[in-house]
């Protein structure tokens, strides 16, 4: 997994390339944990995303609820099969997939 | 007829045969398949004492051939042998070839030998190359002279160790035909092959070699469209494992999704497939099992893939206490687990140590 992060004022883009599963997860979650500061808009590009476990889930959740009481967040480029996993796991309705 | 019991093989680096237990019945025409090193060829050699068992006993006709007393040569007369390689003499001609046996051995008559000879030829469609040297023949040609110098020594079973193997795929028919016919004629055969067509058109009984003695027995119905056990069952479906046992927590996660896409490659998985395949090792392996299991652990894992019918499944067998991974309260995991199956089952096991077993169909 790679992550590949813009800032933009306030506005964080963060790509993240490759798989996000139990052995990278902690990777984006300790990026995320030095970047909440000052962020308003989180936007995640998933467009080079390949697969994506219940371990990345978990990631994003918690980075919803951070953002959830600073700002917002955004899933970008979600392709069909990480799409899949957002939709059997109801987390459709929790994050804000565009 | 032939009764084996117990019987063992060792060599210095391989032990073939374990312990053999069968029995081989007058007129059985029994084919003997298997993966390549499982003793197939070392089964029919220590049928015929050209190898000396390590351990065991074989009887044919109520003598017991592994005793040391036993006159070896009388029962080899019994039994023909046909190899891959032909072993015709180069220096005699076809119906020399077949007449030495007979007069050397058998003590009889250069006529009668002769006059038995061309009958034999004529059977294996080969009369006309009675006088023609071995070096003019072809391969399939040179099999069926030595299927009829075989039979010249009025054998009452024939041992075939892959007759056809060593043919021109075009010339593998005309020898099948010939050993077709001895089967039909009632005369008691062990062929064995990797044509596996030939091997449950020709016999009575199939013999599936694997793990140190014959693995599976029965009729070639019972073998080749209901096998019991599962070793037959992977080589008869062909399927391509991808096995691993994990003892410890903090495996090598990323080296074994490499070599699962890898296996998926070679193997011509769909890409999708592999990938559901690896998302619901994922999810019920590292996200469900391992953070339940005990310290010290056993985990197999497999995925079996069929090419026949494209389809992957994957096992888990664990030990431990009894825990239906599907009762987890990981309900995330499981939801996408479940998403990338047709179907999740789970037994309660007690087998080789493990006492946890999970069947997966991926999608
Ligand atoms: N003469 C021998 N000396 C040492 N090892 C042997 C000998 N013959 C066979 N083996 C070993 O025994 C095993 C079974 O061989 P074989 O009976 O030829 O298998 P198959 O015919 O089923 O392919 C192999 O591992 C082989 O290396
Ligand atoms: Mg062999």
């Amino acid at each position: 997994m790679t992550i590949e992060k813009i800032l933009d004022g306030t506005r964080l883009t963060v790509a993240i390339a490759g798989r996000l599963d139990t052995t990278t997860a902690p990777q984006l979650e300790a990026e995320l944990k030095q970047s909440y500061d000052g962020t308003e808009k989180l936007v995640l590009d998933f467009a080079a995303l390949e697969y994506l476990s219940s371990a990345g889930l978990r990631v994003l959740l918690a980075a919803q609820k951070v953002m959830n009481k600073q700002g917002e967040m955004v899933i970008r480029n979600v392709n069909e099969t990480i799409n899949e996993i957002f939709e059997v796991t109801g987390f459709v309705d929790i994050l804000t997939i565009e | 007829m032939i009764k084996i019991s117990h019987l063992k093989k060792e060599y210095p680096s391989a032990t073939p045969l374990r312990d053999v237990n069968v029995e081989i019945h007058k007129g059985d025409v029994i084919s003997i398949i298997g993966p390549s090193g499982t003793g197939k060829s070392t089964l029919i050699r220590c049928i015929n004492m050209l190898e000396t068992p390590t351990a065991g006993e074989i009887w044919v006709d109520g003598e017991c051939i592994t005793d040391k007393k036993c006159n070896i040569n009388k029962i080899r007369q019994k039994m023909g042998m046909v190899f891959q390689s032909f072993n015709l003499f180069n220096h005699m001609n076809v119906i020399e070839n077949i007449m030495a046996a007979p007069v050397d051995l058998l003590g009889k008559s250069k006529q009668e030998a002769y006059d038995k000879g061309i009958e034999l030829l004529r059977t294996v469609g080969l009369a006309d190359k009675a006088f023609n040297y071995p070096d003019v023949l072809s391969g399939g040609q040179k099999q069926r002279v030595a299927i009829a110098r075989t039979l010249a020594m009025e054998p009452e079973i024939i041992l075939l160790d892959e007759p056809t193997s060593a043919l021109d795929p075009t010339m593998v028919g005309e020898v099948q035909a010939v050993i077709k016919d001895l089967a039909k004629k009632g005369l008691t055969l062990m062929i064995v092959t990797h044509e596996m067509r030939f091997a449950r058109e020709i016999a009575n009984r199939v013999f599936y070699m694997d793990d140190g003695g014959v693995y599976e027995d029965g009729t070639p119905e019972q073998i080749f469209d209901n096998p019991q056990r599962e070793r037959t069952i992977r080589f008869i479906k062909h399927l391509k494992v991808f096995e691993k046992l994990i003892t410890s927590k903090d495996f090598d996660f990323i080296g074994f999704n490499t070599e699962l896409e890898e296996f998926g490659r070679r193997n011509q998985v769909p890409q999708k497939t592999i990938y559901r395949g690896g998302s619901v090792f994922e999810e019920l392996v590292m996200q469900c099992l391992l953070p339940n299991l005990e310290k010290e652990f056993h985990l197999n894992i497999a995925f079996e893939y069929a090419q026949g019918t494209e389809t992957l499944s994957m096992s888990l067998k664990y030990d431990g206490a009894h825990f239906d991974v599907r009762n987890t309260p990981n309900i995330v995991s499981l939801a996408i687990a479940e998403n990338a199956s047709e179907s999740i089952e789970y037994t309660e096991m007690d087998a080789d140590g493990f006492t946890n077993l999970v069947s997966v169909k991926i999608k």
